[in-house]
């Protein structure tokens, strides 16, 4: 298969799985017991207009899937809802009032795109250095200290570790003890502002690296242990380059490649560490918004919230795969 | 050695193993050893509530009061309980899309990969949660949500492991013989697959664990049983980090730890014996190098491109040091053609790598020299030695089906040679003449800019030549270079070597099994035997007056063209194992003429007639005429 061709089937498989999330959303919220969408109607928090904005909006005296008895076959609370889906439209919060859920996620979003961007860069550029000292000095204590460093880290929960750096950041460190902003006291200046703002980044930032770190560190060392031990690896050091260039040249780009792979594994992953370092931050990203729709049974927001983690996975994962195919010419096949 | 035997001699296995068999324990005996009853209802005051450890609470109290110690020790109930059913769904899950999509193959298995890759981009515990928010927070919801996504790692490791069980002859034959699918998969797939697994089945039992506390923790846990995670919730929500209560916190906290720290050290000791990875590698630190001896003394020999004297190569092993190559002594003269042989473990490689200090990492120079343009390889400075490789000495690899890098376009490799030791190239320079080197060994100059994967073995065997050559060297080794190729091709490529030898005037080294090879191509030949030299001298010689009973046996067990109808003589028995090597002659125990002082002392290298050197006690007397 041609390479254009590969690069479009990615594409495709991508859009698939967007349709497929999407109905999955849909169908989740709508069949399992606790029917949100009647549950809403019920919801005393809702005044009677917008029950019957609600009824309308999800056509709920529709058929759910397809319209066998009147009107075009389309007419149906399924494709109402892609319909509504494809103007953007995710609904109206029950908790928050008057807000609607696209508002909600596209302001959160930026705030957990703060936070998870710096530290899995972070955690990425740590844990390949790390990882490659490791390996090249393996079976020494720079090695057995990573590794440990490594296994411990992973077996560490995420949440956990944030109330720990929280509770000794906070009590002995002077840091906030979470939220975005210092609420209350005098008027900043812009400068001073931002520096509050990185205040309260630091620690979630921390706590997101070092839970990313340790499972990168780890695969980056048998990684580069394998590369190290191959044929072409023997080959370069008989050509007579040094071992610094032998890295540089022909191990770091192979090593890397089960790191994109492992990244792209991994994204689900950073949803959950952002959910639970946002939990316990009180960072107010998506994590923490899906938590508040849980925690309030606000189900439109929950379900908006769900859509928005679930395609951002997947498209990053895809941005994953197109590097990877960047990186390695001898993929071929999907 | 069994594979529980290995397990069993592994220390992390057992630490994992006493860390949660310790909390399994504990869940076990918790209504025994707790000091309260968690689930008891007690009147508490305020003044009950976040108090620090105590005589009468070990680990203080939370904020209803309770006993923490007490939570703690009944909590490794609800999360062992979580951790393990919830894995066992997965496992079942995972394993029966596993070897399905792996048995069948095609399009089922297809399907149900996709469905799989499916499952692996939705975001875990974002769908816990949206499940678990909308079926309730029960016990049984929450470990039939957990165990229904975490299947998909097994399902992906198992199929991989049933592709492979799936063509293995015994499962080919049970099919041959007409055993039905589900019977060739209960008695035949299943068992092989099984074992491979245990590794991921701790994952599993981690991951389920983990899942289950950070459920809690965001307030998804069953609100009428004690986890650990819903401790940890009910402490961090009702304000024990501003009240400094960290008994409330910490204990919960490291019990978590405490038993995915133990699975995991588990599970690494499984994987680390059942699926043993690379320890070692290339880009270790060289070793020591030897200090000056009566070789290094002896000073360089003159007439020759390298000149190998008394070199001993050992190699780290458990308890002590094998010696791989013992005394060995060849020279290897300007242009000529050398062939190196003898059966598959005698040291023919390790002698030639030794001498160039490319061996494989353990590997050493223990004492002897290594001639070259006058200075000795084995004691020369790293960076003086860099500079040598390659500009003058070069290998082609055995087996060049891994020996370029698959990232890089091949053309880029032969440039990088050569502007790494004539830096003055420039760029175009070095990329005229890399595709010149693959019109010299009959490829089009095209194929520069492809990379190793998109070539055949022989090309790919073709470009490793044309990357041997790029330096002009003056001595060429060539490890096996036909191992990999079929008939036709092997012969092109050896007509190459020794047409591209002639016409850049290198010395090639031809390390190889093939006897015909060597009478074909070869000026000279050294017959290696368990890490000594037996016998060597010109072709002519050797071939047709051999003087070692090795030699003879060896050339007994190929066909002559001369004399198609002679009968072949294969050799009984097997070359020495370093570590079992017989004190006197190597040879002496297949020997067919071997007698009582060839069991005791090794014989040394009889001269006979000029530069014809033989190992032997039968022309000791020969030589002394």
């Amino acid at each position: 298969m041609s390479r254009g061709k590969l690069l479009l089937r990615k594409f495709a498989w991508a859009l698939v799985t967007v349709m497929v999330v999407v109905t999955f959303n849909f169908f989740l919220f709508r069949v399992l017991p606790g029917d949100p969408a009647k549950a809403g109607v019920k919801d005393p928090r809702i005044t009677p207009q917008q029950v019957a904005a609600l009824q309308e909006r999800f056509g709920l005296d529709k058929p759910v899937f397809l319209n066998l008895e009147e009107g075009p076959w389309y007419d149906s609370q399924y494709f109402r809802y892609f319909g509504a889906l494809a103007q953007g439209d995710l609904g109206t919060s029950y908790s928050f009032k008057n807000r609607t859920v696209a508002e909600l996620l596209s302001r959160s979003i930026v705030n957990t795109v703060w936070l998870v961007l710096p530290a899995q860069l972070l955690a990425i550029m740590a844990g390949v250095a790390l990882g490659l000292l490791a390996a090249w000095k393996r079976g020494t204590k720079i090695d057995v200290s990573a590794l440990t460093f490594g296994l411990f880290t992973w077996s560490l929960p995420t949440f956990f570790l944030g109330i720990i750096l929280l509770f000794v950041g906070s009590r002995y460190l002077g840091f906030p003890i979470g939220g975005r902003v210092t609420v209350g006291g005098a008027p900043l200046s812009a400068w001073s502002q931002a520096g509050d703002v990185l205040g309260h980044l630091f620690l979630p930032t921390l706590t997101f690296t070092l839970v990313l770190l340790g499972e990168y560190l780890l695969i980056m060392r048998s990684s580069v242990v394998e590369v190290f031990s191959e044929d072409y690896i023997l080959t370069a050091k008989a050509k007579g380059l040094s071992t610094i260039e032998i890295i540089r040249r022909h191990g770091l780009r192979n090593a890397m490649l089960p790191i994109v792979t492992l990244i792209a594994l991994n994204l689900g992953f950073t949803v959950s560490g952002a959910i639970q370092v946002e939990t316990v931050f009180s960072w107010p990203g998506l994590g923490k918004l899906t938590v508040d729709a849980v925690s309030q049974r606000d189900y439109p927001l929950l379900q908006g919230a769900f859509l928005l983690l679930a395609v951002s996975v997947i498209a990053a994962n895809l941005i994953a795969e197109l590097i990877y195919l960047r990186l390695d010419p001898r993929v071929t096949e999907v | 050695m069994s594979a529980w035997a290995r397990l069993r001699r592994n220390r992390l296995f057992w630490i994992g193993a006493g860390m949660l068999g310790s909390a399994i324990l504990v869940a076990t005996l918790a209504s025994v050893i707790a000091p309260y009853d968690p689930y008891a209802q007690v009147r508490v005051t305020v003044s009950d509530i976040y108090v620090g450890p105590s005589g009468t609470h070990l680990l203080g109290t939370d904020d209803a009061g309770k006993d923490v110690l007490s939570g703690l020790i009944y909590g490794a109930r609800v999360s062992l309980l979580v951790g393990f059913t919830a894995a066992l769904i997965s496992l079942f899950i995972g394993g029966v899309i596993g070897i399905i999509a792996g048995y069948r193959g095609g399009r089922t298995g297809n399907l149900l990969m996709r469905f799989t890759d499916f499952f692996l981009v939705i975001p875990d515990l974002a769908l816990q949660i949206v499940i678990v928010a909308i079926v309730g927070q029960s016990l049984r919801n929450i470990i039939l949500v957990i165990g229904a996504l975490g299947w998909t790692t097994t399902a992906r490791l198992v199929r991989a492991q049933t592709l492979t069980v799936r063509e293995r002859k015994f499962v080919q034959r049970a099919k041959a013989i007409g055993a039905g699918d589900l019977h060739v998969l209960i008695h035949h797939v299943f068992p092989q697959v099984v074992p491979l697994m245990l590794a991921n089945t701790v994952l599993v039992i981690s991951l389920a664990i983990l899942s289950e506390s950070t459920l809690a923790f965001i307030g998804l846990g069953d609100p009428t049983v004690i986890s650990w995670g819903q401790m940890l919730n009910f402490a961090f929500t009702r304000g024990a980090v501003s009240a400094g209560a960290w008994w409330a916190l910490m204990p919960p906290g490291l019990a978590i730890v405490w038993v995915v720290l133990g699975t995991t050290l588990l599970g690494n000791a499984a994987e680390e014996v059942l699926n043993p990875r690379m320890t070692r590698h290339h880009l270790e630190p060289e070793a020591p190098l030897p200090p000056p001896d009566a070789s290094t003394a002896a000073g360089p020999v003159p007439d020759t491109v390298l000149a190998i004297r008394d070199l001993r190569v050992g190699f780290e092993a458990d308890g002590g040091e094998l010696m791989a190559i013992d005394r060995v002594s060849f020279d290897v003269r300007p242009g000529e053609s050398l062939g190196l042989v003898g059966e598959s473990g005698c040291g023919k490689t390790t002698a030639m790598l030794g001498s160039l200090r490319l061996l494989p990492p353990g590997g050493h120079i223990v004492s002897g020299a290594v001639w070259h343009d006058g200075r000795d390889l084995a004691r020369l400075d790293s960076g003086e030695l860099r500079d040598l490789r390659w500009d003058s000495l070069s290998v082609v690899f055995q087996g060049a089906m891994n020996a370029l890098n698959p990232v890089q376009r091949v053309g880029a490799q032969i440039t990088e040679a050569i502007q790494l030791h004539k830096p003055e190239t420039d760029d175009a320079a070095a990329r005229g003449q890399a595709r010149r080197l693959l019109e010299l060994v009959g490829m089009s100059p095209d194929w520069a800019d492809q990379y190793p994967h998109q070539f055949s073995g022989g090309m790919r065997q073709r470009a490793m030549i044309a990357l041997a050559l790029a330096c002009n060297p003056s001595v060429v080794v060539a490890d096996e270079p036909t191992t990999a190729l079929d008939v036709m091709i092997q012969a092109q490529v050896m007509d190459l070597l020794v047409r591209l030898r002639e016409e850049f005037g290198m010395a090639l080294v031809l390390i190889t099994h093939d006897l015909g090879v060597v009478a074909e191509t070869c000026d000279r030949v050294v017959v290696m035997y368990g890490g000594v030299v037996a016998e060597q001298g010109t072709v002519a010689e050797v071939f047709s007056d051999p003087l070692h009973p090795y030699t003879r046996l060896l050339l007994q067990a190929f066909p002559d063209i001369d004399d198609p109808d002679r009968a072949l003589v294969s050799i009984p028995g097997a070359p020495p194992r370093l570590d079992d090597l017989p004190t006197g002659c190597r040879f002496a125990p297949r020997c067919p003429q071997a007698f009582e002082r060839c069991g005791q002392e090794r014989p040394a290298d009889y001269q006979v007639g000029d530069g014809r050197r033989v190992s032997c006690f039968l022309v000791e007397e020969m030589s002394r005429v």
